[in-house]
Formats: structure tokens, sequence, C-alpha cells
């Protein structure tokens, strides 16, 4: 790892990751266009903030001609810390409206439960069922549903750590890992009905 | 990846690349502004989201948004590819930075931001209005100053162009944009999305003298707009007309577009007035048009017959540069640096709502959900 930084800025990642990647390539002492591939996070999380890292990272790869990774965020924080606890661990991240984001890897990092969005309650019940250990904002949701999944907590990030996000997008195939977002939640939109007047039957 | 090497744009040339993502459109651009000041696209890629948006009646901001960030670098690409200029060879980046949806902004903000950092171009925030402002330079080569009548989904505007960055607006819509008003009738008389070729297609067949609807903001001295008013007269005029025939409905369409286009050209005749007064007609002056409803044929040709009574030219430009495109962005962007104008920091923010003329009072009755400019 040569540098890193994730300054918690609250808004704002359009005006400021530029002078961020710029900054750690200052303290890494290289060119950008010595950068082999871009990792980027793909979600869940927020849309617009997925967004913001995945037109930029994207816009990077194009310009570099290098390949553009998808890392996603659960992953990001479950495999190191399952590798890490040498236990099966569940990334569990709040995803508001009474859901979280969550995914289950082995300690070995590979995944056992693909991310979802789950009720805390479902997300419990897999814990509990899996006897995994719990990472990330959504597990006191889960620890409020069942309390004895107080002592799984492991910490409660509320993103991966970019260094992990890195080291992962450097192992990972450019093929079947592309920088597309993973939102997993739809677009809130309904078509629109009831708005026109009546017409006449078309005899 | 465009690698290819293009042809030299010669000493004081310049070859833009440009990026445009603010509403339902994914564009990319690569324009070249030859030396003694005249434009050439070399190339201009659209993806345009309609299908997307169709079932919802309107365009629905996530969905848009979604959409641009999974195919706006792909179209950069073709852009490239197409206009036989390599990356290297560009001599800067231009990106709507705004008026226009957020989600949308973000993801040409940032690809552009991306690309100007990592092949040490400059960046440029181009507002989407100046694009429409500008267009006609590119295409007819129309000297300042001019008047301009942008009419779209997001904007109705009545704009003198002084000179690149410098733009007064003389009116706006007060509630909805005109394009929005053509979307809003079609829907509810249950004609397709976008409404405004359902809406000039039913009126062919409209028998003109069985209904007549005011005619918004007739005489008034603000050149501004209104519409919504207009929507609320068709639905009341629809509603006691239930259940419809198709030729009521034609009706109904024909007096819609009876309306607004009397409205239109009752607004920009004034305005013409107004220019004449100011600048004189010696010069020949031009009325330009742009935005998607100047397809609307009724209008087009109230409004050219209209600038010819007036002593105008008028310009409108072919129907893919008026609406929504990334060639316009790029010529932007040329014209500003052309002028001598600085480019932009890579902490630029996007802005969802950009008046073109930055001294324009905000307009009484302009609501949160009205016009975004």
């Amino acid at each position: 790892m040569l540098a890193a930084a994730s300054p918690d800025i609250g808004r704002g990642h359009a005006e400021h990751l530029p002078s961020i990647v710029q900054s750690v390539l200052v303290e890494a002492q290289i060119e950008l266009q010595q950068v082999d591939r871009i990792g980027v996070t793909i979600g869940p999380g927020s849309f617009a903030g997925i967004r913001v890292g995945v037109a930029f990272a994207r816009g990077l790869a194009l310009a570099l001609d290098v390949p553009a990774i998808g890392v996603g965020a659960l992953e990001a924080i479950a495999v190191p810390a399952a590798r890490q606890a040498g236990n099966a661990v569940m990334a569990v991240l709040d995803a508001r409206r009474e859901r979280v984001w969550a995914i289950v890897v082995a300690a070995d990092g590979a995944v056992v439960r693909a991310g979802a969005e789950l009720t805390p309650q479902a997300a419990a019940a897999l814990a509990l069922e899996t006897g995994c250990a719990i990472i990330g904002s959504g597990a006191s949701q889960l620890a409020a549903v069942d309390l004895s999944l107080q002592s799984h907590i492991l910490d409660r990030p509320v993103a991966p750590r970019i260094e992990d996000v890195a080291r992962l997008a450097a192992r990972l195939d450019p093929d079947r890992n592309p920088a597309e977002p993973r939102y997993l939640r739809e677009a809130d939109a309904k078509p629109q009905t009831g708005f026109a007047v009546p017409h006449q039957a078309v005899v | 990846m465009a690698l290819s090497h293009g042809t030299s744009t010669g000493i004081g040339g310049m070859d833009i690349l440009g990026i445009e993502t603010s509403c339902d459109e994914t564009a990319a651009s690569v324009v070249r502004r030859h030396a003694d000041g005249s434009g050439e696209i070399l190339s201009d890629v659209v993806l345009s989201q309609l299908d997307l948006h169709a079932a919802f009646g309107g365009v629905v901001p996530e969905l848009a948004a979604r959409s641009h960030v999974t195919t706006l670098d792909r179209l950069v690409i073709q852009a490239l590819d197409e206009s036989g200029v390599a990356l290297d060879q560009i001599d800067a980046v231009a990106v709507t930075s705004g008026p226009g949806l957020i989600g949308g902004l973000m993801v040409g903000l940032m690809t552009g931001k991306a690309i100007a950092m990592a092949a040490n171009k400059p960046f440029i925030g181009i507002n989407h209005l100046e694009g429409h402002a500008l267009t006609a330079r590119l295409t007819h080569a129309v000297p300042f100053p001019y008047l301009l009548l942008l009419v779209s989904g997001g904007h109705t505007q009545i704009v003198l162009v002084k000179g690149v960055n410098e733009y007064e607006r003389w009116g706006t819509t007060i509630d909805d944009a005109l394009g929005e008003a053509f979307d809003k009738t079609a829907k509810l008389l249950g004609l397709g999305y976008p409404g405004g070729p359902a809406v000039e297609q039913a009126a062919l067949e409209g028998e003109p003298r069985r209904f007549r609807l005011p005619v918004p903001m007739r005489r008034d001295p603000r050149l501004d707009f209104s519409f919504s008013g207009l929507k609320t007269a068709v639905r009341q005029l629809a509603e006691a007309q239930a259940p419809l025939s198709q030729q009521t409905i034609s009706d109904l369409c024909l007096a819609f577009e009876t309306s607004v286009t009397s409205s239109l050209d009752d607004r920009i005749s004034m305005a013409m007035q107004r220019f004449s007064e100011r600048f004189g007609t010696g010069s020949g002056p031009a009325l330009v048009v742009a935005g998607g409803v100047a397809a609307n044929r009724a209008i087009r040709a109230t409004l050219e017959s209209r600038a010819a009574k007036a002593g105008f030219r008028f310009i409108a430009p072919p129907l893919n540069l008026c609406t929504d495109n990334a060639a316009m962005i790029a010529w932007a962007g040329a014209e500003r640096l052309a002028a001598g104008l600085a480019a932009d920091a890579l902490t630029l923010a996007p802005r969802s709502r950009w008046p073109l003329d930055q001294t324009a009072a905000a307009v009484i009755g302009h609501g949160k959900r009205g016009a975004k400019a």
C-alpha cells in the first residue's frame, strides 16, 4: 500500500474526488499515467455517491486505457474481516427504510450468500443460522432484533477501507468485475395511470 | 480506444470533446473550431432514453442517471473514434454542468473531469442553455447580437445573445415549459409520450372552429410565458366532452396548438420589436429557435412568417442540433476558449439551476418545481 486517503467530507463527492486522487498519487510518488488499473466501489450505498465514483473511474479508465474494476462495498468490508477473523463474516450496511444490505462470506473470503437487500429480521436470522461474525453500520439493527448477536459484532464501518478496495481490485478479473453500479434497490418509479380523460370505445 | 491519429487543426484551430447528460439524452461529440471562427462537427453521438421513460409519461431522474453512467464512456469512445481525433490531440473537455437533473449532471461532470485529469486537458463546465444559445453560430455563423427563442421540455425563454458569456434573459416561463405543456396535454388526452409529436399529429385532423382556448400572456408587457392555466383549460374542456372521440381529441389538440402558437407569436413579435428599437434592423438581425418544440411545423411556420414581417432572418438549426446534444456543448467550450474565458477547476460543482443571465431576477410565480432556470 503506497497511499490512501478517505476524508469524511459528508456531501460533495463530485467536487472533492479529483483532488483526493491527486493527493494520493503525490503521496505515492507515482503519475496517474503509471496506474495499471482503477478499482472503484460499486455499491450498495448512496445511489448518487456510487455514480460519482463509477463515472470518475470509468472516465479515468477510458483516458488511460486501463481496466476499471468494480468492487462490491459489502465484499470489500466482509472479505478482509473474514480473513482476519478466520471465521465466516456477514457485512451488513444500513439501507434505511428499515432495510439492510447484507452479504455472508466464508473464512477464506468466498461468498456464501450474495449481497441482497433484507429486512433486519431476515438478516438477523441469517446471521444466527450461519453463526457468522457481523461487521458494518447495520450491525446494530441486527442486534436490536436479537440481542445475542451483540457479541458477534466486530465493528460498525459505514463503508469499506479504501486500501481494501484497491487490494481486492488488484486481484479481480476485469472482465467479470466491470465498474457497473450495484444498487441492490430498484429506482423509485411507478408508471402513471388514471391521468387521462376517458375515451369513447373504438367501434 | 481512440488511438488513431487524425488530421491536425492547424494553427489557431481547436478540437473540443463535448459531453451532455443533463436530461434524458446521453451524448458525446467532437467539434472543431477553425481559426477563422467557423465550426465543424467531427462526430455527434446521441443515445436517447425515450423508451426508458415512456411508460412513466416523463423523465424519471433516477432511471436517467442509471442509464447515463452505464453508457456514457462507450459513447465518448465512439465519438472520439468517429471524429478521427485521438484523445491526446483534443484541446479541451467541455461538459454540461447545469442546469438539469443533478444525477445525470454528476455522471457527465465526473466522466469529463476524469478524462481531463488523466489526459492533461483543460476542463470546461458549460451551461446547457449556452450550448443552445450558441448553436446557430456553429451551423449558420450568425453574428452577435441576435434573438434566441428556446422552447424545449425544460425551458421556454427569450434570450438576447450579445456575445459569448453575454446574455440577457428577456422572458421565461412562470410555470410549465412549453414542451412540458405538450407532454401533459398529450397525457391527459391519452396520447403517447413524448407529447409534442403526438399532439401535432392529432391536431392535423382537428376542426379549427370547434374549441377556443385563451392565449396566455397576450399583450403582457413582460416577455414571459405561462402554460399551466392553458393546460387546466384543456382538461376542463376535455372532461366536459368525455368520453372523448378521436375527433374531439384532434379538435382539442388543434385548439391547444393554436393557443400556444399565438402566445409564442405575440411574445416573439414584442421581443423583435424591442430588439429593433435597441439595435435597428439595418444589419438584418436574426431570430434563432432552439429546443425540441422547434420541430413543431405550425409553430415554426408562424415564427418564420413573423420574423420575415419584422425584417429578421429566421434561423432554425437542424433538428438534431435543436434537441439535446453534445456538439453544442463542445462548440460552446470552443467559443469560450476562443473568447479568452478561463477553463474551470476540477472542483466545479454541478448546478441543477443555473440561469444563463446571472442578473435575471427570479420570476414571480416561478415555483420550485417549475422551469429550471
